[in-house]
């Protein structure tokens, strides 16, 4: 067990609660899909697990260690383990620094050894960007290279864990199908956490998934089950919601 | 895409335009101002030709009611102008960003406290406040004129600081950066001051224009800085009452005051179009 | 029968650089058309275009008449009447559409009035107000007193672009003008509202423009399609042979990658 969540529940007040004492756990090797529509508590979920919030009740382990944002020096470790991918390669991206310090900044803040230029490098040949990226602004980029550089940032400290939060639903279509088979690639090297609400790009990614509705899980298993004969009501209505190619 | 990017060439050479001539007016500025503390055509305090003269060749902007060298006091007033624009902003700048960015972090309610003191501050004018400041001072001096103006030039620094890294911790690049491992004060020093710095750097041109001229209004009302240090504002209430038979004494420090202010605007302006790396480029 | 929209050789513009190349293209009354394209492929420049809403700094030629007038360079004036009348449209994000401070019953009476007031009646309190209620039903939002009385933001997303068709629809307009009027809801939404949109063009036979970014979504709710990238028109068909057999290689990029995500899904759902 990599992450395990445990009954985690999480709200800003005692009455409403975004997510209701919700279990998962990501094994190592197995990419998970966390799929939920609007109000689903799947940002609050992917928040907790970046330690970026601390659940209400219920615990978060890593490995062996329990999730503690005060603890400094679990969460140097646990940052250089687990790193974020997010939506909008427009925001995720500081505007004013060079791609060599965007990238670099995982490197830099977490003190990893080695050679940063030469990591940083290693990273932008790995998403499929030429080295002279490196002395450019995120601006002289489109949408799709900048969510390259988003995910060179995400794997250059060789994390065990990649979160990404919807990273390929503000890419056009023609751009998506080639970040997703970037995605692909890396999961064969690391544990991929993809939440969407498009279930299309979790079952071309992920071998197992997690369906939220309103803060709860209502179904998990291997994609593949679930697709094929979904249990919960919600599930069935999602899946039938979806528009299909015609034939 | 947009239609202001076909323009774009148009744009940067009339950004270059504004940069030259704002570097211009500033530098010739600050290059007076470095002078008169080595030279000055004539001794600023003592009389050096008759009263009321002429422009001649001897003085070149004639004298005024003592006998005094215009020239010679117009020149140290732009040394005057230029330490209480830099002194203002400079405080204000430091106490503003810094509470502006604490402001920014703050807890709601903090944070509500903090704005409405700020509001508070900024409806008090600016004038007032320096007047107020001045008055209860014992002596009337250069550095509480500056102090006082770069006093109330905090609160409006402070707020605008608030609003813009509230803007900029929204962004997803802020969490990138915490999830990376920085801390806050990295943060703070590696993604919000420079995302913040474009917007802020003109308000502190305009701050600049605005307390040279608040340090004129001051001497005007003879609250501002006593002699030996010339102040355009002094200038101009001194040819009040000449200003139809000298209207040199009048003219002259009036055109000191506006090219400064238009040239420091200037400058900001070409300055941020050249510090932001996404303008004037192809997306 | 004579086209109720008749785009001919547009070009649109923005300063030297075109969005839009010598397009040109027909909608039949009844008919409904797809228009697909990527970001910056020049669809919604075109649905401006097509209602006389592009900004002043863009500038269009060529020939676009909407039931029997010419769109190009004509004045506001005879916009707006056309406007409503002729076309309506509803935008993608329709919180930006509508009056953040309006209540949602008012909003939808302003159009139904001008629409009474433009046939020749007079438009009483009662009659604006059954229309009103007639509307709402149409669009089958639920609890309409509740709705009536509430604002744009206490409502929700799905609810909001229902009360977008509900206006476009008071208008009785010959053609709806569809701008991703899906891509801000959630995938539940999105089936419910295009079943919305689907029913109300059968019902009252207007004609729609699609456009959207999303194949499938196309393919649910119009017959003919046109694929458009930088501003071409590259391809153009029935949906059936578009998708199922493309010509031009960015279709089949398009295509390929649509249905590499539906095979993923398997065949549950369909």
């Amino acid at each position: 067990m990599m992450l395990d969540l445990q009954n985690v529940s999480f709200g800003y007040s005692r009455q409403q609660t975004t997510l209701n004492d919700v279990s998962l756990s990501v094994r190592p090797g197995v990419s998970v899909g966390l799929v939920g529509e609007s109000g689903s508590g799947k940002t609050t979920l992917l928040r907790l697990m970046l330690g970026l919030i601390r659940p209400t009740s219920g615990s978060i382990r890593f490995g062996k260690e329990i999730l503690d944002t005060r603890d400094s020096s679990f969460m140097q470790r646990y940052r250089r383990a687990v790193q974020p991918v997010f939506q909008d390669p427009y925001s995720s991206l500081d505007p004013r620094q060079r791609v060599i310090d965007i990238i670099g900044e995982p490197l830099r803040s977490l003190r990893v050894p080695g050679d940063r230029t030469q990591a940083v490098a290693e990273a932008l040949d790995a998403v499929g960007l030429p080295v002279d990226a490196l002395r450019r602004y995120p601006h002289e980029f489109s949408g799709g290279q900048r969510q390259r550089i988003a995910i060179a940032r995400a794997i250059v400290a060789r994390p065990q864990i990649v979160l990404a939060d919807e990273a390929v639903s503000a890419l056009d279509l023609s751009t998506r199908i080639r970040i997703v088979e970037l995605f692909r690639t890396l999961a064969e090297r690391l544990t991929l956490v993809f939440v969407s609400h498009d279930l299309g790009v979790v079952a071309a990614l992920c071998e197992e998934m997690v369906i939220l509705e309103r803060g709860n899980v209502v179904e998990s298993g291997k994609t593949r089950d679930i697709l094929a004969a979904p249990k919960h009501p919600y599930t069935q209505r999602l899946l039938a919601s979806i528009p299909r190619m015609p034939a | 895409m947009s239609p202001v990017e076909t323009s774009v060439s148009t744009q940067k050479r009339r950004h270059s335009l504004a940069l030259t001539v704002g570097l211009l007016l500033v530098g010739i500025n600050l290059a007076v101002a470095l002078l008169t503390l080595f030279w000055t055509p004539y001794d600023p305090l003592n009389a050096s030709g008759g009263r009321l003269e002429a422009p001649s060749l001897l003085h070149w902007l004639g004298t005024d009611r003592l006998g005094r060298d215009l020239l010679t006091q117009l020149m140290i007033g732009a040394r005057t102008a230029l330490l209480v624009g830099t002194g203002a902003v400079a405080i204000g700048a430091a106490i503003g960003v810094s509470l502006g960015v604490v402001a920014a972090f703050a807890t709601r309610l903090a944070d509500d406290v903090m704005a409405a003191t700020l509001d508070i501050l900024i409806a008090f004018p600016t004038l007032l406040l320096a007047m107020l400041v001045v008055a209860a001072s014992d002596s009337a001096s250069l550095w509480t004129a500056i102090l006082a103006l770069g006093l109330a030039i905090s609160a409006i620094v402070a707020r605008l600081t608030r609003i813009l890294a509230k803007r900029v911790l929204r962004q997803d690049y802020i969490v990138a950066s915490r999830t990376s491992g920085t801390s806050w004060a990295g943060v703070v020093f590696r993604h919000v001051l420079p995302n913040i710095w474009p917007t802020l750097s003109v308000n502190f041109a305009l701050q600049f224009g605005l307390a040279v001229i608040a340090e004129a209004s001051l001497s005007y009302l003879g609250l501002g800085a006593p002699p030996p240090n010339a102040s355009w504002g002094r200038l101009l209430q001194e040819a009040q009452g000449t200003v139809y038979t000298a209207p040199i004494g009048a003219i002259a420090p009036g055109i000191a005051l506006v090219a400064l202010v238009i040239g420091m605007n200037l400058l900001a302006d070409g300055l941020r179009d050249i510090a932001d790396p996404t303008r004037g480029r192809s997306r | 029968m004579t086209a109720l929209l008749d785009i001919r050789g547009l070009t649109i513009r923005a300063g030297d650089k075109p969005l839009v190349s010598d397009l040109s293209f027909a909608i039949r009354p009844g008919e409904r058309i797809g228009l697909i394209g990527e970001s910056g492929s020049g669809k919604s420049m075109t649905a401006m275009a097509a209602t006389g809403l592009l900004p002043p700094s863009i500038s269009a030629t060529g020939s676009i008449e909407l039931d029997g007038r010419q769109v190009v360079g004509a004045t506001d004036k005879v916009m707006n009447r056309l406007r409503g009348v002729a076309a309506a449209v509803v935008f993608q994000e329709p919180l930006t559409a509508l009056d953040p401070l309006m209540k949602i019953g008012r909003q939808i009476a302003e159009p139904v009035r001008r629409r009474m007031e433009r046939d020749g009646g007079k438009a009483s309190k009662e009659a604006v107000n059954r229309e009103v209620r007639d509307l709402i039903d149409k669009v089958a939002l639920p609890q309409p007193d509740r709705i009536i009385n509430s604002y744009p933001h206490e409502v929700s997303g799905g609810q909001r672009q229902r009360v977008a068709i509900a206006m476009a629809l008071a208008c009785r307009p010959k053609l709806l003008i569809a701008d991703e009027p899906t891509t801000a809801l959630d995938v539940t939404t999105q089936a419910e509202i295009l079943k919305l949109l689907d029913r109300l063009v059968r019902e009252t036979g207007m004609a729609l423009l699609f456009i959207s970014h999303d194949l499938p979504v196309v393919a649910q709710v119009v017959e003919r399609v046109i694929v458009l990238k930088n501003g071409i028109a590259i391809e153009e068909g029935p949906v059936g042979s578009v998708f199922g057999k493309p010509h031009h290689d960015y279709t089949k990029t398009l295509v390929g990658a649509a249905r590499l995500f539906d095979e993923a899904l398997g065949t549950t759902g369909s």
